[in-house]
């Protein structure tokens, strides 16, 4: 109730505009849709009560920072710098909208402008937006831009190819965007190392697009994907998602032939947060730039003939075009894409090398740490793995993740949550904050349970 | 040579050594070793060219940049539609905590009962206001929940063997993410025009009802601002022919406590919490777009959802109110359509925000219509004397004793007499130190502004607003259609930005010559 200036000044405002209460405001309500009793909520606190309660609540979670932890995923157990969360929370960045008024806003327009420039870096491709929802909904919406594009000289008319390790989350959410346009989803098979089953994927020519992850949810870097542009053709894009941060160290898609790329940007600029506010990462090449979704910041110049910068292209966009745009977003993740510039410019070229390296070593640490266990078996151990790596256990990996919890250890997602038929299976992330205490206190952890299961 | 010069602060221009940037520990393995954890061929050659640049220089460079940017909290922000109320700084306290920062989507339900426990109330809370029987908090955005909520209503008229109902009824006053996020699901969009008082057209919308209608979508109050008094009736018309009724939830800030979408008939309803609660908009986002429906459509609602039963003996721990959080999956849900539980720390902000006024929501509401409606009284009765000096007055958007929480203004009297056009009128805004109102929104008004004040700002900063806005009408139309004059930057070029197309910096240099 403190967030109202005007409490207690009521009547001095009414009788400004001749009124004499403010229930006469409502009076446009009909009786028969006015609502008589009051709300059945608790009573107003003050910031002091809300601020115990949220230190209470939310203190009884247990934080991945808390314990060792293996669970990824898809997110990471980032550490990002201090300045990054003071300067992105300047009132000025925090508080402002959508930059329409571009006059009042260029602060935001260049560091979105950047943003794009880093991105464009990263990913080796001309063009990025300002950021959509997530990974997911990046590839959803790459997959009905990219039909939008390809449609009209496809031979395999509103149909689309996707590797079948995408996980069944984002599977759902691509679902849900295509099923209104009409496309047809075919799925590409893997091989028992876990790489594409390149020979078959040539059945993806002449479709509107294939999407691919690099490396696959496994974790996997598939050197096969470097010859699939050429083999689904020019008309066909190939669109592919990226672990932004291995892109350190593996060459980017752009390079290799990719049209579109996405991924999860949150890596740079946000902690996991629970899974949001998060943002996606959307870049490619110039023949989709009028079908593209989201927002994009140009450099113009203003009456003086002064550098400036303004939102740009805005015709394909839900408030000019309404029913024909080319994806309803509207407010999207533009102040985490912010954190995320902030970030990537205080790593730099030589920190982004350093991080990725940190992540490769954790991961390639862990996985031989693991493999010496008898009892585990690397369900891929020809792969090379960035991040992510699977393990076979003797028993149900959801158990050995029960039994880990108990002993302070999250080792990580049992992967029959994903596929029921790897409910053996254990999916290990690792990040570039993984210790040699962490692997340790996993690798007894899991020799501890499998000495349980086998007595 | 480009007479435009460049960029004062250029980021890409810092080219210090490789040890001027951020430190980090040492990788656990010699590279030599991390190399071979990547396939040869696929090895990077070249880093991204990304700045290089200091601590030191970067908190300048992003300060200089904030200093140039407009927020809530530089001044007045009366984007209509938008809802720019203050937003509480306790919030960016609290999504600080490591309860939240440091949480992970997947992790075990005994692990997340804080959290899921302000989900669970948030979910119920949302129910309360609207009267609705089920919530998702998954939705990110606004659009997305309007689009979440068109899936479950496919869903449901498929399952009901009505799959062929494929026309969705759209208001011409309605925003453009309505008819964008249903064309997403497939449907065909039906614009019906709005009455010559800018309500909705009962007529027009009978004569394209029947047994295609899948829903229709609309706000209430309208995007003019107005209280549709005849929206039961509405509802009537489309729930006979079969249809669902949806509600956009951008004008909720106007009628919480006073009436719902439930008791107006209404179906499925997305709310902005961005808007309504106070999530920063942070320069376009993160928003969060929950939505609540009916108990006939809870079970297409996207998955999991937060539920509760009471505390069982063999339960270790909880959050100490006797009840055991977990997640649930609705019988026929539609999956997913953010990868996880959707902007999880902007419900956080919101379920704090929630918590300063609980069951007084409805002050809430009443303060954001009263300055509403005091401000459009003050701009629309200016003292004699200044009326004397107008070239020619606004006219209301939509006539009306009262609005809600915003009211439009044409311009159009000004623009044909003096030719100061609505752009022109905002430009000049923004020399006075505010944010110029939403511009030639909704588009069935000429030369629209769009104002919505919010709760959140004092008489003294409505009552100057007001006297500014009516100074500008006095003003010599050669300085306001050339406005405007004292920002960052002039009258901005979009353009030459759209002819021209330079999306992103040239690379490692400076731009200039």
């Amino acid at each position: 109730m403190d967030q109202l200036p005007n409490l207690g000044r009521e009547q001095e405002m009414l009788s400004i505009m001749g009124l004499k209460s403010i229930d006469e405001l409502f009076s446009n309500i009909p009786e028969e849709v006015r609502r008589t009793e009051p709300l059945p909520l608790p009573p107003p606190q003050s910031e002091e009560e809300i601020w115990r309660d949220a230190q209470h609540l939310l203190g009884s979670n247990i934080n991945l920072d808390s314990r060792p932890s293996f669970l990824s995923a898809g997110l990471s157990r980032n550490f990002v710098p201090t300045m990054v969360g003071m300067l992105a929370t300047r009132g000025e960045f925090l508080t402002s909208y959508t930059p329409y008024q571009a006059e009042v806003s260029q602060g935001m327009l260049q560091a979105m402008w950047e943003f794009q420039t880093m991105i464009s870096e990263l990913v080796s491709l001309p063009i990025s937006n300002v950021s959509m929802y997530d990974a997911s909904t990046s590839a959803a919406e790459a997959i009905t831009c990219a039909v939008r594009v390809h449609n009209k000289k496809a031979t395999q008319k509103e149909t689309i190819y996707i590797s079948e390790l995408v996980p069944p989350h984002r599977m759902s959410v691509i679902e849900n965007y295509v099923q209104g346009a009409g496309i047809n989803i075919q799925i590409l098979k893997h091989d028992l190392n876990g790489h594409l089953d390149i020979d078959s994927a040539s059945i993806a020519n002449g479709s509107c697009a294939v999407y691919v992850e690099q490396p696959n949810s496994f974790g996997i870097l598939d050197e096969g994907l470097l010859k699939l542009k050429e083999l689904i053709g020019d008309n066909t894009a190939l669109i592919v998602g990226v672990d932004a941060v291995s892109l350190g160290v593996v060459s980017p898609p752009g390079e290799w032939g990719a049209d579109i790329v996405v991924g999860e940007g949150q890596p740079f600029g946000i902690g996991p947060t629970f899974g949001g506010p998060i943002y996606g990462i959307f870049a490619c090449t110039e023949r989709y730039i009028r079908q593209m979704p989201g927002r994009i910041v140009g450099q113009t110049h203003d009456s003086n003939e002064k550098m400036a910068f303004t939102l740009t292209l805005s015709t394909r966009e839900q408030h000019i075009r309404r029913h024909r745009a080319t994806s309803n977003i509207c407010s999207n993740e533009t102040l985490i894409a912010l954190m995320g510039a902030m970030h990537m410019s205080l790593l730099g070229p030589d920190g982004i090398t350093v991080l990725s390296q940190r992540v490769a070593a954790s991961t390639e640490v862990t996985k031989k740490a693991l493999q010496s266990i008898k009892g585990v078996e690397l369900v891929h151990p020809n792969s090379h793995n960035f991040r992510d790596f699977v393990i076979k256990l003797p028993g149900d990996s959801g158990e050995a993740v029960a039994f880990m919890d108990s002993k302070g250890v999250m080792a990580g997602l049992p992967l029959g949550q994903w596929w029921s038929e790897m409910s053996s299976c254990l999916l290990i992330g690792c990040d570039e904050r993984t210790s040699e205490s962490d692997i340790l206190s996993l690798v007894s952890g899991i020799k501890e349970w499998i000495k349980e299961v086998e007595s | 040579m480009d007479k435009r010069g460049g960029i004062l602060s250029d980021i890409f221009a810092f080219n210090g050594s490789s040890n001027a940037g951020w430190s980090q520990p040492k990788p656990i393995l010699p590279i030599s070793q991390i190399k071979e954890t990547v396939p040869q061929s696929m090895l990077r050659s070249n880093p991204p060219a990304w700045p290089r640049a200091s601590e030191p220089e970067l908190v300048r460079h992003y300060t200089w940049l904030s200093r140039r940017n407009f927020g809530i909290d530089t001044g007045f922000y009366p984007l209509g539609s938008c809802t720019m109320k203050h937003n509480p700084r306790v919030n960016e306290r609290i999504v600080n905590l490591p309860g939240i920062d440091r949480m992970h989507p997947l992790q075990p339900e005994h692990q997340i009962q804080g959290i899921l426990s302000i989900f669970f109330e948030m979910q119920e809370m949302l129910a309360v206001c609207s009267g609705m029987d089920q919530v998702t908090l998954q939705p990110v955005a606004g659009a997305q929940g309007e689009f979440t909520a068109m899936r479950c209503i496919q869903e449901f008229h498929r399952e009901r063997g009505e799959g062929h109902r494929n026309k969705v009824i759209v208001p011409d006053s309605a925003h453009g993410t309505n008819p964008a996020s249903a064309s997403m699901c497939g449907y065909e969009i039906i614009e019906i025009p709005s009455g010559k008082d800018g309500r909705i057209d009962l007529d027009a919308l009978q004569s394209v009802v029947g047994d295609d209608t899948a829903a229709m979508m609309i706000t209430n109050p309208s995007t003019l601002g107005v209280f549709e008094p005849e929206i039961a009736k509405a509802s009537e018309i489309v729930h006979s022919a079969g249809g669902q009724m949806y509600y956009d939830g951008a004008n909720f800030n106007a009628i919480i406590g006073k009436t719902d979408p439930g008791m107006m008939g209404f179906d499925a309803v997305h709310y902005n919490l961005h808007k309504t609660f106070s999530q920063p908009h942070g320069g376009g986002g993160p928003g969060s777009g929950p939505i609540g429906v009916k108990a006939h459509l809870a079970k297409y609602l996207p998955t999991p959802l937060a539920s509760r039963r009471k505390l069982n003996d063999s339960d270790t721990q909880g959050v100490g109110d006797g009840f055991w959080y977990s997640w649930i999956t609705p019988e026929k849900t539609i999956g997913k359509v953010q990868q996880w539980h959707g902007n999880a720390g902007a419900v956080v902000r919101c379920w704090a925000f929630y918590r300063r006024y609980g069951r007084e929501l409805e002050r809430m509401s009443e303060h954001a219509v009263l300055n509403a409606n005091y401000l459009r009284y003050k701009i629309m009765n200016p003292d004699p004397e200044v009326a004397s000096n107008i070239h020619a007055m606004p006219l209301d958007g939509a006539p009306t004793d009262f609005v809600m929480h915003e009211f439009t203004l044409s311009m159009i009297q000004l623009k044909d007499k003096v030719g100061i056009t609505g752009k022109d009128i905002a430009k000049r805004l923004l020399d006075y130190g505010v944010m110029a109102p939403t511009l030639y929104f909704p588009m069935i008004v000429p030369e629209c502004l769009m104002i919505e004040p919010t709760e959140t700002e004092s008489k003294e900063v409505l009552d100057q607003f007001a006297k500014d806005f009516l100074n500008i009408l006095t003003e010599d139309p050669e300085i306001v259609t050339t406005a405007p004059h004292t920002t960052d930057v002039g009258r901005v070029d979009e353009v030459w930005a759209a002819r021209n197309l330079i999306l992103r910096h040239p690379g490692n240099h400076t731009v200039q010559d």
